[in-house]
């Protein structure tokens, strides 16, 4: 192979809408990662065949799938919050920041809110609260990028870094619950402002509706609208939609505001839904697990939601992982990160016009 | 004598990152960046560990850490220049196998204690006041570095090679044309940076931290990253720019030992609040000075 290749692999202007030879790619990430994550694990003694077949048994507990279906929804969420940038050209790698920040503006919003107003009052505050926050957290990148260039994919994953202090700095002192013998964490949510159940006693919660209605949101401003249409042109080739008479920088601006707002809404969902106070860890990764969730799925949005139940599943076999084979639940970021590689490294053949 | 304590705990704390920038400051001037810096670390900072910790020699750790980084950046490497993926995507997914890699292989170590680098004060120069402590009173590694900073800017300004690694990153096609291969060199420098990351992940664990936790780099990989495009994809510079953030990591505990009543957490937030910092004032400068190969990957990302 030339150089020239090498270099041209690089800039050739992709579009999203590429849509030939992408299920054979799906079908072998599919079936080499596990081969991959298999072999890694006989190494450390486990016996791969074994491990699986615990994997598998445990999904079929109504009580892990219901907890399939939390996880998903957020990772739904946190997937979209990628893919919507994605598709005009920004790499948002600061999922994980804008999670955390909506979590701690929900929060904020709660501690004053639940015990004054209705509770459905105060959980329609906490996300508007969340999303805005979220989406002025993922603003500070794009405003970054677009004034001083920096790129967007390190100052993300910078303030990412910044998020989690901000909201450790919070409850280790400000917020620090009295009665969470000496645990730093906040008041927990009063029941009223939580989000509901489906079923009393289980953990199925209302946050996977407002997945789905994102989901349908995005997709219908993606596929079916003028800025939607315009985000794809300026991911496609930014200097053609400069010269069309686009304004490429609010457009950026919007996708990444998106994105943010939607990560924002993840973070209400985890934390109204299934945390209720903030603590150390709460996030567990969901901002990086989304991330590989929309490149999983190309950022194409219906896609996303099923590599978010995919990798939903698979981190649910993580915690089955870590009670049968002893093996840490992080070992799965290996089986994602496989496949992930498989589908990144599968896309097209470096030299070849696809 | 705060101010020295802050210099020193930046060299210390900065040499880390030094490593990491540079292995990176040599991967982008041919023309590939690498955010999977940060799991080159993690690898590295376990594999001399865990060979330290069986060995009993932190130099057999180094040789393992510097090995184990320059395998997970060939991975990148592959995925990157053989099979065309997004470049800033591709470094991420690294980073996930190598902190799920390291998560897996590394509980038995968690608390387990080896022997690590002393401190070796240089006889004389120790005792120079202010610079004496700040400079010379380190463990070897630390010494290294300051050999590897200059040695790779010759290498890469002054030698035929470096006009070869430089020229991958700037004008791919015109290097293929002088019958040089551009993808072999690319190949080359970005498992030379990740060999280098590695060994700035082993000096964490067997000379700094002393220890082994699960994502012990805690970001010092993207901070390496943010550092080689301030410091414009120059060796000298990111000496500098590595202790300044060493310093911003030492000042916290600096304080607490003296019992200032800060928020610890501020303060943790520092080193990253300064990188985005730094990047806003020399961002627009700088980004004239990347090599234009690697310049492409910057603006709009492909992403797909």
């Amino acid at each position: 192979m030339t150089g020239a290749a090498v270099g041209a692999a690089e800039v050739r202007p992709q579009t999203v809408d590429n849509r030939q030879r992408s299920w054979p790619r799906w079908a072998a990430a599919v079936l080499a990662a596990p081969l991959i994550f298999g072999a890694f694990a006989a190494v450390k003694g486990v016996d791969p065949v074994a491990m699986y077949a615990d994997m598998l048994a445990s999904l079929a507990d109504p009580a892990q799938a219901q907890t399939v279906l939390v996880r998903a929804a957020i990772l739904l969420l946190a997937g979209l919050a990628v893919a919507v940038p994605a598709r005009a050209g920004l790499l948002n790698v600061g999922g994980e920041g804008q999670i955390v920040i909506g979590a701690v503006a929900a929060a904020g919003v709660g501690l004053v809110t639940d015990q004054r107003l209705p509770g459905g009052l105060a959980l329609v505050l906490m996300v508007v609260a969340a999303m805005a926050a979220g989406a002025a957290w993922a603003g500070i990148a794009a405003g970054l990028r677009l004034t001083a260039n920096v790129n967007e994919a390190i100052s993300t994953l910078l303030l990412n870094f910044v998020a989690i202090d901000i909201m450790l700095g919070l409850i280790y002192d400000p917020w620090k619950d009295a009665a969470g013998f000496g645990q730093p964490s906040s008041r927990p949510l009063e029941e009223t402002a939580r989000l509901p159940l489906f079923v009393t006693g289980g953990t199925l919660n209302a946050g996977i509706l407002l997945a789905l209605l994102a989901l349908a949101g995005v997709w219908f401003a993606t596929r079916r609208t003028a800025w939607g249409f315009r985000l794809r042109v300026v991911g496609g080739n930014p200097e053609a939609a400069r010269r069309a008479g686009m304004r490429v920088g609010p457009l950026l601006l919007s996708a990444m505001l998106v994105g943010g707002a939607l990560a924002g809404l993840a973070g209400l969902v985890h934390f109204a839904g299934t945390e209720f106070k903030l603590r150390p860890g709460m996030t567990t990764s969901f901002g990086y697990v989304g991330f590989l969730a929309s490149w999983l799925a190309l950022h194409r949005p219906l896609r996303v939601g099923l590599a978010a139940l995919l990798l939903a599943a698979i981190a649910m076999g993580g915690d089955s992982l870590q009670i049968d084979s002893g093996l840490p639940a992080a070992s799965l970021n290996v089986l994602m990160a496989v496949v992930l590689l498989v589908v990144l490294g599968t896309r097209r053949h470096p030299g070849r016009k696809s | 004598m705060i101010f020295v304590d802050v210099l020193a705990g930046g060299v210390r704390g900065g040499t880390a990152i030094l490593y990491a920038a540079l292995g990176e400051t040599l991967a982008e001037r041919a023309g590939v960046i690498n955010l999977g810096t940060e799991g080159s670390m993690l690898t590295g900072a376990l594999a001399a560990y865990a060979v330290t910790a069986g060995t009993g020699d932190p130099w057999a750790g180094v040789l393992a850490g510097a090995c184990a980084g320059a395998l997970l950046a060939a991975v990148h490497a592959f995925t990157v220049l053989s099979r065309g993926a997004n470049q800033l995507a591709t470094g991420l997914v690294v980073l996930f196998l190598g902190a799920g890699l390291t998560s897996m292989f590394g509980a038995a170590y968690v608390g387990r204690a080896i022997s690590p680098f002393q401190p070796y004060p240089i006889p004389g120069l120790s005792r120079i006041p202010w610079a004496g402590p700040i400079l010379f009173d380190h463990d070897p590694l630390v010494y290294a570095s300051y050999l590897l900073a200059p040695a790779l800017w010759w290498l890469l300004f002054r030698s035929r090679w470096g006009l070869v690694v430089r020229s991958a990153g700037e004008r791919p096609a015109v290097l293929a044309t002088y019958g040089h291969s551009p993808l072999l060199v690319r190949y080359l420098a970005v498992v030379g940076g990740g060999l280098l990351a590695g060994i700035g992940g082993a000096h964490l664990s067997t000379a700094y931290a002393n220890a082994w936790f699960e994502n012990m780099t805690a970001g010092r990989g993207f901070i390496a990253v943010a550092l080689v495009i301030f410091a414009a994809w120059h060796p000298l510079r990111a000496v500098g720019g590595a202790y300044l953030f060493g310093a911003a990591l030492a000042l916290s505990p600096a304080l607490q030992a003296r019992g200032y009543g800060f928020n610890q957490f501020a303060l943790d937030a520092l080193p990253y609040l300064v990188t985005i910092a730094a990047l806003i004032v020399l961002g627009r400068r700088q980004t004239g000075a990347a090599p234009e190969d690697l310049s492409r990957v910057f603006q709009l990302t492909p992403t797909r």
